[in-house]
C-alpha cells in the first residue's frame, strides 16, 4: 500500500543543513496496524504528515496504492487523499463552531456525498461510536476522551483504507486512553483499516503489530 | 455544503461578537451613507430628464458689453425669441418665460404666489409638462389665460374643477381665466411653477429692442447636432441687427438646456448646483465607502488567525484552497448583505433629517427601480470581494500542518498591508476634516465679515404698484412705530445688486463707456441699511422728486451716490468726485452728491465692482430697519398697520439675513454635508483602529502577562500597545497634509474674499487626530495592561 524510498527532509539553517528525516525506506501492505516510537524530535510527526500527504519530503519518492504521490496531478492527489487518508490530532481539532454531527458530517461536504447519503453515513458512526446523544453539542462542551471519539468518527467517516494518528491519546488519562486504543484495535481488525500511530508510550505502541523507532530521523533496525 | 459555510458563518459571528459587531456598525454606516449620497446623486443627475426634447432645447444667454468687459446672463429681451424663430432655419419653435411673484385671489382666498410663471402659447410643443385638462395648442393662446397645476387648484377650488373660472391676479386684480390643469411640476426640474400664465398678458411683447433683458428665451432646434452651427451664425447676425448702436457689442450664446442645472455659471428659475459639488459628493460617498471596507479587510486578516486553526483543520479533512477561498467570501456576503438590510433601514429613519439636510425630496421608493436594486446588488457583490478576497486569500493559503503544529505566525506583508490601510484610512479622515474646517472657517468669516452694510433686523417686504402709490402715508404710518428706525425703498436690498449699466464721467469723450452696476434708490436707502458715505452728503426727497424721468424727460438732473470703486474708475478720488457732472447712460445726466464706502453688494465670490446708486420712484421692494429690541411685538404691530394699509396683500416679509444666507446656500449645503459625513468617516477611521487595537492587545496578551510579572507599570503598557497605532496616525497627518491644503486651496479661489489657511490650523488637527487615535487605542491597551496576569499567563 505504501511504498517510502530513499526519504530525506531537512531544512536549511544558514549554511547548515539540518536533517528532520534521513534515509527513510518504507513499506507498509494493507491492514497493518504501526505504532511509530521515538524521543523528541526524531522526526514521528513529520514521517506522518509526509505519509498523509500534508507534507513534502526534500528528497525521494513516494507510492500510494500503486500511484507516484510526486508525480501525479495535484488534483489527483488531493483524490487519492481525500477518499483514503483520515487524520487524527493529540489536540483533536474539532471545529468549535461545528456541532458533533455536522463535524463528523464535514469531510463528506468535501467529497461532494448527497444529503441523504450523508444523513445515512453519519448516523450509522454516530450508532457505532454510541455518540448519538451528542450529536447537537459543541465540541467545548464534550470531555477529551469524547472529543477524540467524534475526531475518530470524523477520521472514519469517509471509509478511509489508512488512519493516521499523531499522538492520539497525548491529552487524555489512560482509561481514556486505553478505550481509544481498544477501538483502533477493533477498526482494523474489523474493518480492515491500516492504521500508523505516533505514540510516546510504550503500552500504546503494543497495540499496534508493528513498531517502528525513530531516533534522529533515522529508521532503527 | 452551502447550508455548513452558513452555519459556520453565523456561528463565528456569535463567537466573534465583538469584532463582527465592529464589522457590522461600520459596513453599516458606510452602506447608508453611500445609499444616501447615491439617491442625492441620481436626484440632481436626474434633473430635466423627463423633458422628452431636452437634448434639443437651448437656453440663450445674452453677451453684452460697451467697451472691453464683456457682461453675461440668461435674461434677453422679448424680442430674442420671436426674431430668431424667423431668421434661423435651425429653430423649429422659441419661447419666452417670466418668473413672477403675484397676489393670486379667488373669492376670500388671497395669497402670494412665487411661482407665478408667464409661458409664450407654444410652450407645449418644447416642453414635457403634462396637461391633465384644456387642449394644449389654445390654453395659453392670447392674454389673461391661466393654467393651474393640480396643487394650486386644491388650495383655491378644493374639489370642485375650476377650468372655467375666473382668478384675480396681481394688485390690479386683473381677471385671468383658468383654460386648464397641470400635474405638479417634477421635483427634479429647473423649471417649476404653480401657476402658467399666458405671455401676452403682460402686454410688453414688443419687439423694440435687445436691451431690458428680463426674460428667459429658449429655443427647440430641429436637430441636435445644429447646436454649433447655429451658434456660429449669431454673431454675425447681431453685428447687422445692432448697427445702428455703433459702441456696444451685443450677442447670444447657446446653453444646452439639460447642462443648465449643473453645469451653467447662471442661475435658472431656481438656484444651480454645481457639478463640482456632486463630484465631491460622490468622492466623499466612496471614501467612506473605502474607510468602511479598509476596516473590515483589516479586521478580516488581523483575526485570521483566530480562524487559522478551523481552516487547517478543513484543508485536513479535504477541502481545497478554492473551496476554503469561497467559504470566507461567502461569509462576506452574507455580513455584507446584512449591512445593506440594516442599511435600507435606516435610510428610510435618516432619509426626512437627510432630505432636509440636502434640501431634497428623495422618497425610499426611488431606491427600489430595477437599476438601483442592480447597482445595490453590484456593490453588495464588490464590498464584498473586495473586502473578503484578501482575508480569504490569506486564509486558503494557509498550510495546515504549520497551522495546527501553532508553527503559524502572521506573515509581516500582511501587517504591512494592515497598517497601510491604517494610514489610508486615517488620511482621508484627516483630510476630511481639513477640508470641513476651512469650510466652516470661510463661511464663518463670510458671515462675520464686515460687508459694509448692516443686515441685521431689516425686514423686507415686497412692494407693488398699489403700495407705491401709497407709499409716502405707509413710511409716514410705519415711522410711527417705536421699534422702526427707518424705512426705504428700491429696486434690489444691499446684499445682492444686479443691474447692468454704462456710465462715462463728463470730462470722457462720449463713446467711452464704463461698464457699472446700477440701481435706483431712495433717500433712505443709505440709512436703512447703514451704508457709510465718507464723502457728500445723501440725497434728498427734493432730489428724488427732480429725478422724476417722466415729469422731466428734457431738464433731467440726477444726483448721484457712488461707491468708492465707482469713483475711482472715473478717475476721481471720494473727495474729488464731489459735484463732478456725469452720466448713466446717456439719458440720465447728474452730479455727484455723495461716495460710500465700498461694500459688498454680491457674494464674496466677487471683488467689489463700481456701482451707482441713482434716485428714482422705481422699487419693487421696502426695506423696514427695527432696532432690536422687543422683535416680536415690533413685527406684530406692523403686521396690524398692513391690514389697514395694504388690504390686497397678505403680510409677508423676509429677514435681510435670510436673503444673505441665500447667497451662500450652495456653500452652506456643502459645509453642513461634509461636517456629517466628515464625522462619520472619522468615527469609522476609530472605529476600525479600536477594532485592531483590540485585537492586537488580545494577540499580545501573553507578552503583556510577562510584562506584567516582570514589573511593568500600567502606563509602560499602554505605551508599548500604543505606540505603533500613534505613529501610524501621525504618518497618515503628514501625508493627508499636503493634499488638504491643496484642496482647501482650490476651493478657496473662488472666493475674492476669503480666509488664509494659517499653520495652526493643520497643528490643531493634526494634534486632534492623534489624540482621538491616542484615546481609542490606550482605552483598549488600559483594559489589556489591567487584565490579572495569572489568568493570561495560564492560557498558554
Amino acid at each position: 500500500m505504501i511504498q517510502l524510498e530513499k526519504i530525506y527532509k531537512w531544512h536549511n539553517n544558514g549554511n547548515n543543513r539540518v536533517f528532520i528525516l534521513k534515509d527513510i525506506n518504507l513499506t507498509i501492505e494493507e491492514g497493518a496496524f504501526i505504532s511509530v516510537m521515538g524521543p523528541s524530535g526524531s522526526g514521528k510527526s513529520t514521517l506522518l504528515n509526509i505519509i498523509g500527504m500534508l507534507d513534502e519530503p526534500s528528497e525521494g519518492s513516494y507510492r500510494f496504492l500503486e500511484q507516484d504521490v510526486y508525480t501525479i496531478k495535484e488534483k489527483q492527489r488531493s483524490e487519492l487523499y481525500k477518499q483514503n487518508i483520515g487524520f487524527v490530532f493529540q489536540a483533536y481539532h474539532l471545529i468549535d463552531e461545528l456541532t458533533v454531527y455536522e463535524n463528523i458530517e464535514t469531510p463528506l461536504l468535501y467529497q461532494n456525498i448527497k444529503t441523504a447519503e450523508r444523513q445515512a453515513m453519519v448516523a450509522d458512526i454516530l450508532d457505532r461510536f454510541n455518540i448519538v446523544g451528542k450529536k447537537d453539542l459543541f465540541p467545548v462542551q464534550l470531555s477529551g476522551g469524547q472529543q477524540q471519539l467524534v475526531g475518530i468518527a470524523r477520521a472514519l467517516i469517509a471509509k478511509p483504507k489508512l488512519l493516521l494518528a499523531d499522538e492520539p491519546t497525548g491529552n487524555l488519562n489512560s482509561k481514556q486512553g486505553e478505550e481509544i486504543m481498544e477501538l483502533f484495535k477493533k477498526i482494523n481488525e474489523e474493518d480492515g483499516v491500516t492504521i500508523i500511530q505516533v505514540t510516546h508510550s510504550e503500552k500504546n505502541a503494543a497495540y499496534g503489530k508493528q513498531i517502528i523507532n525513530l531516533l534522529d530521523g533515522r529508521i532503527e533496525k | 455544503m452551502i447550508r455548513n459555510y452558513f452555519k459556520t458563518a453565523f456561528r463565528s459571528f456569535q463567537k466573534n461578537r465583538f469584532f463582527t459587531a465592529i464589522n457590522l456598525v461600520g459596513l453599516t454606516i458606510g452602506f447608508t451613507c453611500c445609499i444616501l449620497m447615491g439617491l442625492y446623486i441620481q436626484n440632481e443627475l436626474s434633473y430635466d430628464r423627463f423633458q422628452q426634447k431636452g437634448t434639443r432645447i437651448a437656453r440663450v444667454v445674452m453677451a453684452y458689453s460697451f467697451g472691453e468687459k464683456v457682461n453675461k446672463g440668461n435674461y434677453t429681451s422679448t424680442k430674442v425669441a420671436p426674431v430668431f424663430k424667423r431668421n434661423f432655419p435651425e429653430v423649429e419653435t422659441a419661447i419666452r418665460m417670466y418668473q413672477a411673484t403675484r397676489i393670486v385671489k379667488h373669492e376670500d382666498k388671497v395669497f402670494n404666489e412665487k411661482k407665478f410663471m408667464y409661458a409664450d402659447s407654444t410652450f407645449f410643443d418644447m416642453f414635457s409638462f403634462r396637461l391633465l385638462q384644456g387642449n394644449k395648442a389654445i390654453v395659453l393662446e392670447g392674454p389673461n389665460k391661466v393654467l393651474l397645476t393640480e396643487t394650486a387648484a386644491r388650495k383655491y377650488f378644493g374639489n370642485t374643477n375650476p377650468v372655467g373660472k375666473t382668478l384675480y391676479i396681481a394688485a390690479s386684480q386683473t381677471p385671468y381665466l383658468i383654460t386648464g390643469i397641470l400635474q405638479d411640476c417634477p421635483e427634479n426640474s429647473q423649471i417649476k411653477f404653480d401657476f402658467l400664465a399666458s405671455f401676452s398678458s403682460m402686454g410688453n411683447i414688443q419687439e423694440k429692442t435687445y436691451w431690458n433683458a428680463n426674460y428667459t428665451t429658449y429655443l427647440l432646434l430641429k436637430n441636435e447636432q445644429s447646436f454649433a452651427s447655429l451658434q456660429s451664425k449669431i454673431p454675425g447676425f447681431m453685428k447687422k441687427e445692432m448697427a445702428d448702436q455703433p459702441n456696444t457689442y451685443v450677442s447670444f450664446e447657446l446653453e444646452p438646456f439639460n447642462r443648465v442645472h449643473l453645469y451653467s455659471p447662471y442661475p435658472g428659475f431656481e438656484p444651480n448646483n454645481s457639478i463640482t459639488y456632486i463630484y465631491i459628493i460622490c468622492a466623499v460617498a466612496l471614501l467612506i465607502l473605502f474607510i468602511a471596507c479598509f476596516t473590515y479587510i483589516n479586521l478580516g486578516t488581523a483575526s485570521s488567525i483566530e480562524r487559522a486553526k478551523e481552516v487547517g483543520v478543513r484543508k485536513v479533512l479535504g477541502a481545497d484552497k478554492s473551496q476554503i477561498f469561497w467559504q470566507h467570501i461567502g461569509e462576506s456576503l452574507l455580513l455584507c448583505f446584512l449591512s445593506i438590510i440594516i442599511s435600507l433601514l435606516l435610510v428610510l429613519l435618516a432619509l426626512p433629517w437627510f432630505n432636509g439636510l440636502a434640501d431634497k425630496n428623495i422618497q425610499l421608493t426611488a431606491i427600489f427601480t430595477p437599476l438601483n436594486l442592480a447597482f445595490l446588488g453590484s456593490i453588495w457583490l464588490l464590498i464584498s470581494f473586495a473586502g473578503g478576497s484578501y482575508p480569504a486569500l490569506v486564509l486558503s493559503g494557509f498550510q495546515p500542518i504549520k497551522v495546527l503544529k501553532g508553527l503559524f505566525r502572521n506573515s509581516s506583508s500582511g501587517l504591512l498591508v494592515r497598517k497601510s490601510l491604517i494610514v489610508f484610512q486615517f488620511m482621508i479622515s484627516v483630510f476630511l476634516i481639513v477640508a470641513t474646517v476651512v469650510i466652516q472657517q470661510q463661511m464663518q468669516y463670510i458671515r462675520n465679515k464686515n460687508l459694509g452694510y448692516q443686515r441685521e433686523h431689516v425686514l423686507l417686504f415686497p412692494l407693488d404698484q398699489k403700495m407705491l402709490e401709497n407709499y409716502p402715508t405707509i413710511k409716514t404710518e410705519l415711522k410711527k412705530n417705536a421699534g422702526i428706525l427707518s424705512v426705504a425703498r428700491a429696486v434690489s436690498d444691499p446684499t445682492h445688486i444686479e443691474g447692468g449699466y454704462n456710465m462715462r464721467s463728463d470730462e470722457m469723450p462720449p463713446n467711452g463707456q464704463l461698464s457699472v452696476t446700477a440701481t435706483p434708490i431712495d433717500d433712505g436707502y443709505v440709512n436703512t441699511n447703514g451704508l457709510q458715505l465718507v464723502a457728500g452728503t445723501n440725497i434728498t426727497e427734493q432730489d428724488l422728486l427732480n429725478a422724476d424721468e417722466l415729469k422731466h424727460p428734457e431738464d433731467l438732473v440726477m444726483q448721484f451716490i457712488l461707491n468708492e470703486a465707482a469713483a475711482k474708475e472715473l478717475g476721481w478720488t471720494a473727495k474729488t468726485a464731489i459735484g463732478k457732472k456725469m452720466f448713466l447712460g446717456d439719458d440720465r445726466p447728474g452730479y455727484v452728491k455723495g461716495v460710500v464706502k465700498d461694500f459688498h453688494f454680491q457674494s464674496l465670490h466677487n471683488t467689489i465692482q463700481p456701482l451707482v446708486l441713482f434716485p428714482s420712484s422705481w422699487s419693487s421692494q421696502m426695506m423696514v430697519k427695527l432696532d432690536g429690541n422687543h422683535l416680536s411685538q415690533t413685527i406684530a404691530a406692523i403686521g396690524e398697520q398692513w391690514k389697514k394699509m395694504v388690504p390686497h396683500r397678505p403680510f409677508e416679509y423676509r429677514f435681510m439675513d435670510d436673503a444673505f444666507n441665500q447667497l451662500y446656500e450652495s456653500e452652506n449645503r456643502l459645509a453642513k454635508v461634509l461636517s456629517v459625513f466628515a464625522g462619520i468617516a472619522i468615527v469609522l477611521a476609530c472605529l476600525g483602529l479600536f477594532g485592531l487595537s483590540s485585537f492586537s492587545a488580545q494577540q499580545r496578551i501573553k507578552e503583556i502577562g510577562i510584562r506584567k510579572v516582570l514589573g511593568a507599570s500600567l502606563v509602560q503598557i499602554v505605551t508599548i500597545l500604543s505606540k505603533e497605532f500613534i505613529l501610524l496616525s501621525l504618518i497618515a497627518f503628514i501625508l493627508a497634509f499636503p493634499i488638504g491644503w491643496w484642496a482647501v486651496n482650490l476651493w478657496l479661489q473662488d472666493f475674492s474674499y476669503r480666509i488664509t489657511i494659517h499653520w495652526s490650523l493643520f497643528a490643531l488637527t493634526g494634534i486632534a487626530t492623534i489624540l482621538l487615535a491616542l484615546v481609542t487605542v490606550a482605552f483598549r491597551a488600559a483594559k489589556a495592561a489591567l487584565a490579572n496576569p495569572v489568568k493570561s499567563l495560564r492560557t498558554e
